[in-house]
């Protein structure tokens, strides 16, 4: 028999052959049935507890690993620093675990927690700190006399605090070198403005001015139980580890200050001064890359905002779903111009939050990329969503909610955030409504919070990135970067030291 | 059909709550089964959260490549997203034959590329990779196949994969290719177990890869991002091409620039047909689930993947012993530090052990590097040890910044001193036993989740075997102190090792403007 023909026949029994081998698969999941899965969402105050000494913590065990995870988040933050010592309250932070406390000098206490196989952690952010600690529930606690230590007589000795400041000033040497840093700080810059207290960072000056009282002060006015909120999974009883807590916290540090407002330490409200950049594009060269980075950038919502369930379906839709969305089926898989493509519109907390969309593109191809992000924005606010790619963006988010809550820890955290922000006391059946919530959105909703949200006339695009290539743009696909967005500004660079703007170069 | 399955069943948690060494006793309960076909089934049944964490390996990664398709691993990856024969496209028929058409484009074009990769060698064009410098009949290709492009997108559904997923509660989905593994996963909820097994199933033995060269340039952008625009990302790719002589670690993961540039959709054909073959593949599942349920849907899904003719070419290149130490001076966007690296011994060898034992010893703030570097001396800001074991090879890894007024030239010779050390007396018992207790607590911190526990068997499987997920740790605690000083004198010689120092590269001129 000739070889080719009998290639032609099996070809042709191929199909055949695996419909026979196949028995029982659909050619499409449609035809698959799935029984039906019900998931309650997790009730808050079934973990909940007030504690005596003051914290509110939300307890949930966890016997399956030997291990116990205690976080403590603070009412403090970077808002609290005073003028002229910017970086505080990240030292403090950083060096409450790292600088002794109790009766460990600093070597003595890190040794202690590493022999134990712990970790003990400590951060001080924009609007919250937090102390937290994993370890063998064996050892639980000598790890809770030691969080004690940290929480409430850190020492904060001297060589520790030089050495932090010196680390940190050469750190600061770098926020140059990234064009992902730079990106991320004049993004700030632009949609909150200059001299939005989240945009004071720390300089050379400021650093070295931070003194070890400092820090023991800036300590001692937030670490109360007062500005407690804890989470706690793992290993343990419930009621056996209430008291054990309630002996942690019990009775503050001993008072420095007669004042009592020091004391009692309340912090007062964020502020919320935010100021927004006239539109236009904002370019700043860094001319040794070959990769421009983008963000376009729109004043956001803040949570509470009834908009909120319409907005996250329509951000979904247009850029936040991933490789659903249509910036994702756009910018990447139609044209391959950049590696990640997405929109973010998450609300603030405390103040609106940014919308943004991002992107990174070679530096010729940047500015065919921003009109393909303008066209789709454009398009989301002036044409109705279809009814299946709402479909897909609600069952994405509706059945993917058990996620949410898919760990023990991810359970406590999330409940002991709520109660943080105040969530738990002005929506406490939030997560219990969450699902019915975004199912009512319909596609009139989602065109008329696009209509509201996504003035495109008032995007502020950031660009870094090599200005002459980006500028030079892409033969096959000619947009004029200058004119797409209104103005065109020429953006410094900054000095690293000082945040001062550069003179831009050549 | 006869199943040969290899049950291994170990008991659940053991939560000794009891002190010491007895901690180490951990196991996670893995059953495993061989199909017929030579695919391989982990699963783990964990009832913790209504889902399951489902994944697969397949055993090749960058180190299976060869001169010229370097990133195929990498590239192929990303073209297992793009669908089936049925997921992705409105008319399959019609998708094939404009799939056809675009290969006729794209020889053309290759024959073109040839001519203008000639011409550019000889000085007398540029770099062909710019628009500019194309040729008129490439442009004219470029034309044509860009048609042929928009008429195959009237009959794509654009990324359907995700869609599926996405709409019914699928989450995490991702993959990542290495030098030795690609592996793909992704979370759905417990009832859509079936819904994994076909789509996944569906995409090993139909895999369709659409928009080949739009994503060709996508995985371009990835490279840019990741490496070409990094301030030591260049740097950092050719220290690793000076360290690794022979072994097909010397290129990147996601290729060389030129490579990317050109690998063909046939060359990625040809790919799948050597490498996804089923006796080449781990699945493992994690989660909320009866393990007979998933062996029996397992069997019906993937077990109708015919098992390859030829079982994948093994990798036989091994690296060189080097004879001499390699060095290497770079001037980055970056603060002055040291990289040091020395070859030692891959996954599972009894050595690594050790040395994972010492590169702990090493790092953190009560470590020897913190202690001796940036405490006592006080040359480096930071400083960071690690004991790499992968499948074809491992290495050592120990960098320090230098700190304001010192060298990298001073952060080596401080580690060096460290070292000496090291050879010369033992680590006392209670700095040992410090170590290990990290590495005990640590087994645990790494499995809080089923996506998490998936990740580790992954991890496991595709360096060479998922049973250290449980074994490694019994390994660990028997480590003495005479083994880690062998190991040292072993493995860090002079000639052993490559070493780059990195200075800051000066600012040009630009000044602080008049306020």
């Amino acid at each position: 028999m000739k070889p080719i023909p009998l290639l032609i026949l099996l070809a042709a029994l191929a199909e055949p052959f695996q419909a026979a081998h196949s028995a029982g698969i659909p050619a499409r999941p449609e035809k698959l049935s799935f029984p039906p899965l019900k998931f309650d969402a997790p009730v808050p105050d079934q973990y909940r507890v007030t504690l005596a000494s003051g914290p509110v913590a939300y307890l949930v065990p966890d016997r399956e690993r030997p291990l116990v995870n205690i976080t403590v988040y603070v009412r403090t933050g970077k808002y609290l620093e005073p003028a002229g010592k910017e970086g505080l309250a990240e030292l403090t932070g950083w060096l409450m675990t790292h600088a002794g406390a109790g009766a460990n000098a600093a070597a003595q206490f890190e040794e202690r927690i590493a022999f134990l196989g712990a970790q003990l952690d400590s951060a001080i952010g924009d609007t919250q700190g937090s102390v937290s600690l994993n370890l063998l529930s064996k050892d639980l606690d000598t790890g809770l006399g030691l969080l004690r230590d940290v929480l409430y007589a850190p020492r904060f000795q001297d060589d520790t605090v030089a050495l932090r400041k010196q680390q940190t000033l050469q750190a600061m040497k770098q926020r140059n070198d990234d064009t992902s840093a730079i990106e991320d700080r004049e993004a700030d810059y632009l949609s909150q403005g200059e001299t939005f207290w989240a945009n004071r960072y720390s300089t050379s000056n400021s650093v070295e001015s931070i003194t070890p009282r400092d820090i023991r002060d800036f300590h001692f006015q937030w670490f109360w139980p007062s500005n407690f909120v804890i989470a706690v999974t793992g290993d343990f009883e419930r009621n056996a580890m209430v008291s054990k807590l309630e002996k942690v916290f019990a009775g503050g540090p001993p008072p420095i200050s007669a004042d009592p407002l020091v004391r009692t330490g309340t912090p007062p409200p964020i502020p919320t001064n935010l100021t927004f950049a006239p539109p236009g594009v904002y370019l700043v060269h860094k001319p040794e890359v070959d990769q421009g980075r983008v963000s376009l950038l729109l004043p956001g919502i803040q949570r509470g905002n009834p908009d909120y369930y319409a907005v996250l379906i329509m951000n979904h839709i247009l850029g936040g779903g991933g490789f659903t969305s249509h910036l994702m089926n756009r910018i990447r898989s139609d044209e391959g111009l950049a590696y990640s493509v997405y929109s973010r519109f998450q609300p603030g907390v405390y103040y609106p939050g940014t919308f943004t969309i991002g992107f990174q593109s070679k530096s010729r191809t940047v500015a065919f990329a921003c009109a393909i992000a303008l066209e789709e924005t454009r398009r989301m606010s002036t044409q109705p969503v279809n009814a299946a790619e709402l479909e897909v963006a609600q069952k994405g988010l509706i059945e993917g909610f058990p996620n949410f809550f898919n760990t023990r820890e991810k359970i406590a955290e999330q409940f002991a955030m709520d109660e943080f922000t105040g969530r738990h006391a002005q929506d406490p059946q939030f997560w219990k409504n969450f699902r019915a919530n975004l199912q009512a959105v319909t596609p009139q909703d989602v065109l008329r919070v696009a209509k509201k949200y996504l003035t495109a006339d008032r995007f502020v695009v950031l660009v870094v990135g090599n200005r002459e290539d980006i500028l030079r743009g892409d033969p096959t696909h000619p947009v004029d970067l200058k004119s797409l967005f209104g103005s065109f500004h020429e953006w410094p660079l900054r000095d690293p030291m000082t945040l001062q703007p550069l003179t831009p170069t050549n | 059909m006869k199943t040969s399955a290899i049950l291994t069943l170990l008991p659940l948690w053991i939560a000794q709550l009891g002190f010491g060494p007895a901690l180490s006793a951990q196991n996670v309960p893995v059953l495993e089964q061989i199909l017929p076909n030579g695919i391989t089934l982990l699963m783990v049944e964990r009832h913790d959260d209504p889902s399951v964490a489902g994944g697969w390996v397949a055993h090749v990664g960058s180190a299976n490549e060869s001169p010229g398709i370097t990133g195929i691993a990498h590239l192929f990856e990303h073209m297992m997203f793009k669908g089936t024969t049925t997921i992705g496209t409105t008319d399959y028929k019609k998708d094939l034959e404009i799939l056809a058409e675009q290969e006729r484009v794209r020889d053309a074009m290759r024959s073109e590329e040839s001519r203008m990769r000639a011409a550019w060698r000889r000085g007398s064009g540029g770099d062909w990779q710019k628009p500019e410098n194309w040729t008129p009949h490439y442009r004219e290709l470029q034309k044509k196949f860009q048609a042929l492009v928009l008429e195959e997108r009237k009959v794509i559904v654009k990324n359907e994969i995700w869609k599926l997923y996405q709409s019914h509660g699928g989450h995490g989905m991702n993959a990542f290719t290495m030098d030795d593994m690609t592996a793909y996963f992704v979370g759905v909820p417990a009832n859509k177990l079936e819904l994994w097994m076909w789509l996944e199933s569906e995409r090993i033995f139909h895999p369709v890869f659409r928009e080949f060269y739009a994503e060709r340039d996508v995985v371009f952008e990835e490279r840019r991002m990741r490496y070409d625009s990094t301030p030591l990302g260049p740097s950092v790719e050719a220290f690793n091409s000076l360290f690794w002589q022979s072994l097909p670690y010397s290129w990147p993961t996601i290729g060389w620039p030129s490579d990317i540039a050109s690998i063909s959709k046939p060359q990625a054909d040809a790919f799948h047909a050597t490498y996804y073959s089923p006796q080449n593949i781990t699945l493992i599942l994690v989660g909320d689930f009866d393990p007979k349920q998933v062996s029996a849907l397992a069997e019906k899904y993937f077990g109708r993947i015919p098992r390859a003719k030829n079982n994948p070419p093994d990798l036989v290149t091994t690296e060189m012993i080097q004879p001499a130490e390699k060095r290497m001076n770079a001037e980055v966007s970056a603060n002055p530090q040291v990289d040091i690296l020395w070859h030692t011994q891959p996954f599972g060898h009894k050595d690594s052990y050790a040395l994972q034992i010492l590169a702990q010893l090493l790092s953190s703030h009560t470590g020897r590097l913190y202690k001796g570097l940036v405490l006592g001396r006080g040359v480096a800001t930071d400083v960071a040890a690690s004991q790499n074991s992968q499948k074809w090879a491992g290495w050592f890894d120990i960098s320090g910044e230098a700190a304001e007024g010192h060298t990298p030239e001073e952060v080596e010779q401080a580690i060096d001193a460290e070292l000496s050390r090291l050879k010369r007396e033992p680590v006392p018992p209670e700095e040992l036993q410090k170590v290990k207790n990290n590495f005990a607590a640590d087994q645990y911190r790494q499995l809080n989740s089923n996506l998490s526990i998936l990740q580790n068997l992954i991890w496991n499987d595709g360096e060479g075997d998922w049973r250290e997920i449980n074994a490694a740790q019994p390994k660990l605690e028997a480590v003495t102190a005479g083994d880690v000083l062998r190991v040292a004198n072993q493995y860090f010689t002079k000639e052993n090792r490559a070493v780059a120092l990195f200075t800051r590269k000066p600012e040009n001129a630009s000044t602080p403007s008049k306020q």
